[in-house]
């Protein structure tokens, strides 16, 4: 009683029910050739078969009639049209063949095809159920979707983390390859930030609670991806717009082909092998495995026709700081002027020709800066206490070493690509570049100007610095290349990038010394934010399609211009994940040819789906106008090349 | 309202229209969306007119198996 009850209730499961269809039909074509070939009963084989074929037909018929209703011809019109034919014509077995075969393929496809969908959807069912929160004192386990913000949540050795939140107390270090797709472990402090589902692993840490549920950075990245995963391809628009007219069509050429041969098993074969299955399926079988792919690796490629447009880059222009250097710049060198000299020195041209003193800063040195310097830097990070630039933070920073009460300026005022203006009480300060200098007037010795060079040429990025109108030194930055940035250029050559381009607004002698050192080489120094579209527009014109990688706030107009935009370590900033094409989750650079590279391989494999689903087509048709294939085989074939398309996009999984 | 309905039986491209078409017609849905690649379903709907239960009822009256997920 309980297994006929079991099996209601799995009827009214459209997917349950079609098994059981499966199943029956499939029992009754084993049953009816048994009849047939054991007891030579053919009587008893055709009505198995008409059986068989009536059973694996309900389902397809009644798709068929749903599509009609909407005005639709699908493929299941096709199919029902050929097996109702065929029994209409005796062709009892071929009816049920086509019917077992194409519900048989359609249960395989959909579970393969499910394997692919639900890789990401098992990332968030990964994170942890519940979570321990902590109430003066005493733990409670709850849902983890419950979790408030600010609530504090106690993460164990080994387990995973249940909510986003920062470190509250406690160092450990962290897996975060569910987020990041990086495999080696992220060392965390307090302050330090975590993803819900990353897997904590030797230290217990207590976090306070930004985001749970399904606001985490996690179940955000999943969901940007399906989204991606979504977007339709250009080729799949075609294709679907294509075979919207491509399956009426068949009806009538099938129609048509009736009435010149007048043979009715060639018209309804031509009909089951007209089907445009592994069309269809061709282009989203492959954009979903090569997007899901690609995501696991960390590099979120936004939709199909990016990924598309992603295949054929033949330039990439790169930002330098904080793209090809890690964009934690430190102050290396300060050099002062003596001031003695300067006052000895022809005012009246305000040219200067000081004798300097050169400090170099160590990274953990503790300095002792004469007067003079100290006092470059006290003015120096008044002015640049105003600033957002990248640069201006190492200044102040070290200026606040000596000068803890470091003031604001009273006006501000900052020139891109070229320095800052600056008033505090009576006094004026100007901090920028050498022509920002002269602009007002500095004029800059040979001397000085031989000594920015030489410094500039081991890659630093030098500023200089006047007091109302009087220049007081001269300051280096360095911001360390990445230790992956070389291999990065490498592998784009390797995978045919014609051009790799620098675009930066530091000056030309810092921007070579980063070039040549990552083997980069074209540069364009001194660029404002409109020069680095303008140089994009130009590769543009010249033929190239172009990528632009940047952080995707500074460099947005650009990698807007550009034909793919990639965003570096988007993870937790959204305006990044929004504004690129490309969204690589980590700081890893080696990952921007990888994106590139899955985009083409990814594209490769649509074009060959492309020609096995014609290829099998065309040899059909020619097979069944010769006369050597009929329905049962035909349909045989064409699941085949069905489920071939599918493994086959499927092998992305492993790129 | 939006509810996601996730369905494992979308085998093929043009299962979509049908589900979509059927969805639209249902007065209380403003907007359904069908995305074949991840099987996910959405609908915009009017929750007092027709629930989320009712939605999935629906798209097995097309012949396909859903159900509700959180996002």
């Amino acid at each position: 009683m309980k297994v006929i009850n079991n099996i209601l209730t799995n009827i009214r499961n459209p997917s349950q029910r079609r098994n059981y269809l499966l199943l029956a039909s499939g029992t009754f074509i084993l049953l009816g050739w048994g009849l047939a070939l054991a007891w030579n009963w053919n009587r008893g084989r055709d009505a198995l078969m008409i059986a068989a074929a009536l059973i694996a037909g309900y389902d397809i018929l009644l798709r068929a009639w749903q599509g009609l209703k909407n005005k639709q011809a699908n493929i299941e019109l096709l199919v029902s049209i050929a097996a109702i034919g065929g029994l209409a014509i005796g062709e009892y077995w071929e009816s049920a063949a086509v019917t077992f075969l194409f519900l048989l393929g359609a249960w395989l496809e959909s579970r393969t095809l499910n394997r692919t969908r639900n890789t990401l959807r098992e990332l968030i069912s990964l994170a942890p159920a519940t979570a321990i929160v902590l109430n003066n004192g005493t733990q409670e386990e709850i849902p983890a979707k419950n979790v408030d913000r600010e609530q504090l949540v106690l993460i164990k050795p080994g387990s995973k983390i249940p909510v986003d939140g920062t470190v509250k107390s406690g160092y450990t270090s962290i897996d975060e390859s569910a987020v990041t797709g990086e495999p080696l472990p992220v060392e965390k402090a307090p302050g330090a930030e975590v993803f819900a589902g990353t897997m904590n692993q030797n230290g217990l840490i207590k976090v306070r609670a930004t985001r749970a549920g399904t606001d985490t950075t996690l179940a955000k990245i999943i969901r940007r991806v399906e989204e991606a995963q979504e977007d339709k391809a250009p080729t799949q628009r075609f294709i679907e717009r294509f075979a919207r007219w491509y399956t009426p069509a068949i009806v009538v050429l099938s129609v048509a082909a009736f009435f010149i041969w007048g043979n009715l098993e060639l018209t309804l074969t031509l009909l089951v092998i007209g089907c445009p299955g592994a069309l269809v399926i061709s282009t989203p079988v492959s954009i979903i495995t090569g997007i899901g792919r690609a995501a696991k690796k960390g590099m979120l490629i936004k939709g199909g026709e990016h990924l598309e447009t992603a295949a054929k880059i033949s330039a990439v222009a790169l930002d330098k700081t904080g793209t090809l250097t890690e964009g934690k710049p430190r102050l290396t060198d300060v050099i002062s002027f003596h001031p003695e000299q300067i006052a000895a020195g022809n005012m009246a041209d305000n040219i200067i020709s000081p004798t300097y003193t050169h400090f170099m800063l160590g990274e953990n040195a503790e300095e002792n800066l004469p007067e003079e310097a100290k006092e470059l830097l006290y003015w120096t990070g008044i002015a640049e206490k105003g600033s957002e630039h990248p640069l201006s933070k190492p200044l102040v920073e070290e200026a606040q070493k000596y000068y803890a009460r470091l003031p604001e300026p009273d006006h501000f005022e900052a020139v891109p690509g070229f320095g800052i203006q600056a008033e505090y009480k009576t006094d004026s300060i100007r901090v920028g570049t050498v022509d920002f200098m002269e602009q007002a007037g500095i004029s800059v010795c040979p001397e000085v100007r031989d000594k920015i060079t030489e410094l500039a040429r081991e890659g630093r990025t030098v500023v200089l610095a006047a007091l109302n109108g009087v220049l007081l030194g001269t300051l280096g930055i360095s911001d360390p290349i990445r230790p992956d940035a070389g291999e990065m250029v490498a592998r784009l050559r390797a995978n045919g990038i014609k051009r790799i381009v620098m675009l930066t607004g530091d000056n030309e002698d810092t921007a070579k010394a980063v070039a040549a050192e990552t083997g980069v080489d074209e540069v364009r120094a001194r660029m404002l934010p409109e020069n680095k579209l303008e140089a994009i527009r130009q590769l543009q014109k010249e033929g190239y399609k172009v990528a632009m990688v940047g952080d995707g706030i500074n460099d947005a107009p650009a990698m807007a211009a550009a034909d793919i935009g990639i965003a570096m370590g988007a993870t937790g900033t959204d305006t990044a994940i929004e504004t690129a094409d490309i969204a690589l989750m980590t700081e890893d650079l080696t990952r921007i040819p990888e994106a590139l590279r899955m985009s083409k391989l990814t594209l490769q494999n649509i074009s060959q789906n492309i020609v096995i689903a014609l290829a099998t087509v065309t040899a059909l048709l020619a097979g069944v106008l010769n006369g050597s294939v009929h329905m049962s085989g035909g349909m045989l074939i064409h699941e085949l090349s069905v489920m071939l398309v599918i493994i086959n996009g499927i092998r992305l999984k492993w790129a | 309202m939006k509810t996601i309905l996730r369905s494992n039986d979308m085998s093929c491209p043009t299962c979509v229209d049908s589900i979509e078409t059927y969805l639209n017609k249902i007065d209380g849905v403003q907007k359904a969306t069908v995305h074949f690649s991840t099987g996910r379903i959405e609908v915009e709907h009017d929750d007092g007119k027709v629930s989320e239960q009712e939605l999935v009822e629906a798209v097995r009256e097309v012949g396909y198996e859903s159900e509700v997920s959180a996002f």
